[in-house]
């Protein structure tokens, strides 16, 4: 008896999830076509039927009357693509490490370089007057050869492995991003001051996401290039050809539908980003989120307007959700919940 | 894993790069706005830095408007992860026993996720405006109109919940499935064969069998939740007043509107601090009632 019923219990539910997830979504496409008096007399939903669909609001984004919306495509794309590439370039070359070495470090070295770094940072700019940049550069300079020094030794103290080495990447995606964009603006603007342009600008925006999607990377690749099987690699070796090589020739082209997932993945996040953008662009750069944010206070009442940004942000992370359900549907992702 | 210990120096190379952009873009910064968490610096008007200790940390936490935003923040994660949970893993369950159609249900239950937060907010706006929207037009329906979803405190908090597991329930979905997918179906056929009910299955084999797994989706989504701010920024704003104001919100308006950075280093720092506490709380609660499933 059960199990019929129960069927029709989850065929019911998945129903009701499916018009209640779509429904945003048909409203946002046929709201874009809407002429002004089919906003204004209250809700329609049938394009033909309750309204006659217009193309007026397109042509007003693209013809730039309402607004920059040129701009803000251009730097999403660019810093979006650019820091995904980045990002998941050097997540998979950390993976990668993380996988076929093994890391240890003892943690008296770490705590050691978190003291120095603190402390020399408090010193050097408070007491001796140098620079934010300046004395954040030269306390990394010092701090981190000690560190390796120290790591060296033979110190008490517990040692952390490959697992822990994963975590600390993994935990940056924990802690409250408002911690480190907060941090980030202080020191890009203590950099403009120097004279170095990073607010508002591409390379400030990319290198903060880049870290921003490197977790990611390194928390999904790990567990691709846990997949392949390392005798390809092996035999490799025996022929004496260099790691750098093996990882560039072999393994990378190995795991591409990894790569391809995981780059998706970051995408999606860099794209639809919003507090790193908030904090770090003013006016040159601003990615869509942030001009999305602006559509509501400067026309609320606008809905095909809109609409009309709001589908140019989604529809490119429609076709990457198509594309990754494709995918997960071969299995894939199963194992990157271990 | 498969490791091969070696002494070989080019696994540095391969992790350094990561390493480094970390350091300086996430960690070294943190340096200085913990330096600046103990100062009273404004940009605007300038006041030049001066040293005042744990003037700034003692001030927030006298604010009303502090732990306002901690409650907020608290029962917007708190319910709209309890139902994403139930929710997720219902659909998870239902998509895993191949109801008809599944394939469909995969692509636009996995879409949501996808979607900027900003954007499903300004969508959002449109569909609970309290005269135009077609969610108003839905309540009128059974005699509530012009519900105010979001200018009274309680309906505009439900209205962000109500946001968030439409877009984070997908989330959970895709975890969730993946698990299931991954359990023994050996041990399920045998229940079967003993006629063991379908609740009875779920409740002595799949939920324990899962638990590890809903406990890391669970830490995952309330980490993640506690970060919400373009949802709350796009659709209150915070308003009425501050009665939607959450953390992360309070901390930007700290420091942009009034420009007191040391007063926001201090809050953000602050911040980690609950979601370290909150963390490390859940995941000793969480092993405990593993260890007794067991």
């Amino acid at each position: 008896m059960d199990r019929t019923t129960f069927r029709r219990l989850g065929l019911g539910l998945a129903l009701i999830w499916l018009a209640f997830c779509l429904f945003p979504l048909w409203w946002v496409l046929v709201t874009a076509f809407k002429p002004p008096s089919a906003v204004s007399g209250g809700a329609t939903y049938i394009p033909f039927v309750d309204f006659q669909p217009t193309w007026q609001a397109f042509r007003d984004a693209f013809s730039g009357v309402r607004g920059d919306f040129a701009g803000p495509i251009f730097s999403s794309l660019a810093v979006s693509l650019v820091s995904t590439a980045l990002a998941v370039f050097l997540g998979a070359m950390a993976a990668y490490a993380l996988v076929r070495f093994e890391f240890r470090i003892r943690l008296l070295a770490g705590l050691v370089f978190g003291v120095l770094s603190i402390g020399g940072f408090a010193l050097l700019n408070q007491g001796a007057g140098l620079s934010v940049p300046q004395s954040l550069g030269l306390v990394m300079l010092i701090a981190l050869p000690v560190a390796i020094w120290l790591n060296g030794r033979n110190l008490p103290g517990p040692v952390l492995g490959n697992d822990d080495v994963t975590f600390w990447f993994v935990s940056q995606r924990m802690f409250p991003p408002i911690v480190s964009a907060f941090a980030l603006f202080l020191l890009y603007a203590e950099m403009n001051k120097a004279g170095v342009r990073l607010l508002d600008s591409f390379p400030g925006l990319v290198a903060a996401y880049t870290a921003f999607g490197l977790p990611f990377a390194v928390w999904l690749m790990r567990d691709f290039f846990a997949n392949v099987p390392v005798e390809v690699e092996e035999a490799a070796m025996v022929d004496n050809i260099g790691r750098m090589r093996i990882f560039f020739q072999i393994v990378l082209p190995m795991s591409k539908p990894g790569l391809v997932a995981t780059s998706m993945i970051v995408l999606a996040f860099i794209w639809n980003e919003f507090l790193f953008a908030l904090l770090l662009t003013s006016s040159k750069w601003q990615t869509l989120p942030i001009l999305m944010a602006g559509q509501n206070s400067s026309r609320g009442d606008e809905w095909w307007a809109i609409s009309v940004a709001a589908l140019i942000s989604i529809i490119p992370m429609i076709a990457v959700a198509i594309f990754l359900g494709r995918m997960m549907r071969s299995g894939f992702l199963a194992g990157s919940i271990k | 894993m498969s490791q091969t210990p070696q002494p070989d120096r080019v696994k540095y190379a391969f992790i350094f790069p990561a390493f480094l952009l970390v350091l300086t873009i996430t960690l070294f910064p943190l340096i200085y706005a913990l330096v600046v968490s103990f100062q009273t610096i404004r940009i605007v008007p300038p006041v030049p830095p001066k040293f005042v200790g744990f003037d700034n940390y003692a001030e927030i936490l006298a604010s009303a408007r502090f732990w306002g935003s901690i409650q907020v923040t608290a029962v917007i994660v708190f319910v709209s992860v309890a139902l994403q949970y139930v929710l997720g893993f219902a659909l998870a369950l239902t998509l895993h026993h191949n109801v008809p159609g599944a394939s469909l249900y995969r692509v636009s239950f996995l879409l949501p996720m996808f979607l900027a937060p900003v954007s499903v907010a300004l969508i959002a706006r449109m569909l609970f405006h309290p005269v135009l929207g077609p969610v108003n037009e839905f309540f009128t329906l059974f005699g509530l109109e012009n519900l105010p979803f979001l200018t009274s405190p309680s309906f505009a908090i439900a209205t962000l919940i109500t946001v968030e597991i439409w877009q984070w329930t997908p989330f959970v979905v895709l975890l969730m499935l993946a698990g299931l997918q991954g359990l023994p179906s050996e041990v399920f056929e045998a229940a079967r064969v003993d006629n063991i009910s379908a609740w009875r299955r779920f409740r002595d084999l799949t939920f324990p069998m899962l638990l590890p797994l809903s406990v890391a989706v669970v830490f995952i989504r309330v980490i993640e939740g506690f970060k919400i701010i373009d949802t709350v920024f796009v659709l209150t704003g915070g308003g009425p007043g501050t009665s939607t104001e959450t953390l992360t919100l309070f901390a930007y308006n700290e420091g942009f509107k009034k420009f007191n950075i040391g007063m926001t280093s201090a809050l953000s720092f602050l911040f980690l601090i609950v979601v370290i506490l909150f963390g490390t709380l859940y995941l000793a609660a969480a092993q405990r009632m593993i260890r007794r499933y067991q």
